[in-house]
């Protein structure tokens, strides 16, 4: 198990670094100087020099490298020249806000999807299930944007419930009952397409693990349904969901753009997005860096977590 | 005379499939005292191991006919809900199942599973259950039960997995249990080693065993009684001298012939049953053999026998022209 962990730690240190080598060049595979990247073409020479000395523009590239992930290392990931403010600054202000999205649409998605692919697999095509599979299938046909118009459109405009509606964020810390009442509508939003995921991959997982010889087994022993279910059967049909559930997640924190842009909530898409817009090309290297990291923690994470579940994982 | 324990009255399991039904156990009867071992019986596909099940009540319940009568200790299995068999599996019957690979639970430690039949079925506290469970890890032959209580399946042996098989499935003191090809899945040195165990637990704790087996040297000297399968039906069941010696049926001889026996010249080509078991969805009339039996005649196409009694008392066999009681070069 440790030797298992200890492995996985090795793998992630070499991707981590791939990442840093990756959104370090970004700047230089635009076209162009970066200098004229960064500053946009109307910079002045004074401007230019001075940030040709902070990133070390004219030293070997390799260099540059070093320079820059020394600098990322102690938390600096520059100032930004379009909003003169330091780029780890805005991204802290932003990250918690995503995170929160991320932790409430997964509550909701996995509180909605476990007790109802459980009772679906128990019996396969029975009305329950297929009403479930028709449902799930008609959720997966919506996008989420469509899907968070609709919702501020009923609940906000038509029902009237107060800040709801976009632009109205406040942070947990200061206010959390607005705080909540705002994430509400995007965290359902999210939550839903994950929902979907969970609901097929967990039922069809179930099924197959009800057909295996244990079960019966388990059934002879003169057990419960309901402990044949959660003790037996639930643990190792979980293996695959934990496994999609870090993809999913991990494509939250990269993809959850556009519910934040609609919704205006200041996270990290949202800021994304506003850097790219304004050509804030260090903010986005920041950002690109910060969320490439992320996904693969999360990544990480969950595969630790499938180990724990399935012994046989680290053993191999 | 001891009491019978099992009582199996023209019990019929049918399975319901898409191209129509199929007759997996076609009307059998026997009965099994207390403290006997019964052996049955029969190539793969004869209804051996849906057999075991129907007795037992394990049955999937959609898609699947059961008709007859099985009385277990008194109690009518065929049609009893799941929630009364919950009542009587464990602590009236068990199973131990055919494959040790598949039959216990890859994600749950060994213990656990010993100590959850325990706790749930005989409400015993956890440092209870737990005792009782080192306790059966070691009456069934696993050294250092203390640390193995912590193992999880994979970390074991076959034939350490199968043990535990055995220890779950005595846990609770069955009256009965049914040993579906326990040692199929295991290494031939294995096998001798779990049957022994078997045979020396049920004379200890006194329970009645049936022995489930494609393999008659498994069954010869452990079983009092033996049943021969076929296609579904009963095809001759008597004391196990008198299967061996005196069978009348050409299927027993067959199967016999069909193993290979330690007196035999290296080299020797082992008799092979031509042909392959029969396709239990298209019925067929006469005797479910004929189409492979040497000695098939007009009328076992068309006419299926019926068990009649042999001279030995108990022994019954169906067969139109069954083998003389003196044509038995075997008999030794």
């Amino acid at each position: 198990m440790l030797k298992y962990v200890l492995r996985r730690l090795i793998m992630l240190v070499g991707i981590v670094f791939i990442i840093s080598v990756g959104s370090f060049y970004l700047i230089h595979l635009l076209p162009g100087d970066p200098a004229t990247v960064i500053l946009g073409t109307g910079a002045s020479p004074a401007n230019r020099a001075i940030l040709y000395k902070q990133l070390g523009l004219n030293k070997p590239i390799i260099e540059q490298y070093f320079v820059w992930i020394g600098n990322v290392l102690h938390g600096n990931l520059g100032t930004s020249f379009i909003s003169q403010t330091s780029v780890a600054s805005t991204i802290r202000a932003a990250y918690p806000i995503d995170l929160e999205l991320i932790f409430l649409s997964q509550v909701l998605a996995f509180a909605a999807a476990i007790p109802l692919a459980m009772r679906s697999a128990r019996k396969p095509n029975g009305l329950l299930d297929r009403l479930l599979s028709a449902g799930s299938f008609t959720l997966l046909s919506i996008p989420p944007f469509i899907i968070i118009v609709l919702l501020v459109l009923i609940v906000s405009i038509k029902l009237g419930v107060a800040n709801t509606g976009p632009s109205s964020f406040v942070s947990f810390t200061s206010n959390w009952r607005v705080n909540l009442t705002s994430l509400a509508l995007p965290s359902i939003t999210l939550a839903t397409a994950s929902f979907v995921l969970y609901f097929r991959v967990l039922r069809s997982d179930m099924i197959a693990t009800l057909q295996e010889e244990f079960i019966t087994m388990a059934r002879s022993k003169g057990l419960s349904q309901r402990r044949i279910m959660w003790r037996h059967a639930f643990r190792p049909s979980s293996v695959a969901l934990l496994g999609t559930a870090g993809v999913n997640i991990g494509g939250l924190l990269a993809g959850g753009f556009v519910v934040q842009y609609l919704l205006g909530i200041p996270g990290l898409g949202y800021t994304l997005i506003s850097a790219i817009a304004s050509s804030d090309y260090l903010l986005v290297q920041g950002i690109v860096l910060v969320v490439s990291v992320g996904v693969v923690l999360i990544n990480f994470f969950f595969d630790f977590l499938t180990s724990l579940v399935d012994p046989r994982i680290s053993r191999e | 005379m001891s009491e019978r324990l099992l009582e199996v009255t023209d019990l019929r399991t049918t399975f319901r499939t898409v191209t129509g039904s199929v007759p997996a156990v076609g009307g059998v009867s026997f009965d099994l005292k207390a403290n006997e071992t019964l052996g049955i019986v029969g190539e793969s596909g004869s209804g051996k191991t849906v057999l075991a099940r129907t007795i037992m009540g394990l049955q999937p319940r959609t898609n699947v006919e059961v008709t007859g009568s099985v009385l277990l200790n008194g109690h009518q299995v065929v049609g009893a809900s799941e929630r009364t068999m919950r009542t009587m599996w464990a602590t009236e019957v068990a199973m131990v199942f055919q494959d040790p690979m598949t039959s216990l639970n890859p994600v749950m430690r060994i213990g656990r599973q010993i100590d959850e039949t325990l706790r749930v079925r005989l409400g015993m506290d956890r440092r209870a259950a737990h005792d009782r469970a080192l306790e059966l890890l070691t009456m069934v032959g696993i050294p250092s039960a203390q640390s193995r209580y912590r193992a999880y399946p994979t970390e074991l042996s076959g034939g350490m997995r199968q043990r535990v098989v055995i220890a779950t499935a005595l846990a609770c003191s069955p009256k009965l249990l049914i040993a579906d090809e326990p040692t199929t899945g295991l290494d031939v040195t294995i096998q001798a080693q779990i049957l022994n165990l078997l045979d020396s637990l049920k004379q200890q704790l006194s329970m009645s065993v049936i022995l489930i087996t494609h393999d008659l040297g498994v069954v010869a000297t452990r079983a009092s009684r033996i049943i021969v399968m076929y296609a579904g039906r009963i095809v001759e069941m008597g004391d196990t001298r008198d299967i061996f010696y005196h069978h009348r049926m050409p299927y027993t001889r067959a199967l016999l012939e069909s193993s290979p026996k330690v007196t035999n010249t290296p080299h020797t080509r082992l008799a092979v049953i031509p042909g392959r078991p029969p396709n239990l969805s298209t019925p067929h009339p006469g005797c479910p053999f004929a189409p492979r039996c040497a000695y098939a005649t007009e009328r076992c196409h068309v006419e299926a026998p019926t068990l009649v009694a042999a001279s030995a008392p108990g022994h019954r066999f169906a067969c139109w022209n069954p083998l003389t009681e003196t044509d038995h070069p075997e008999a030794r």
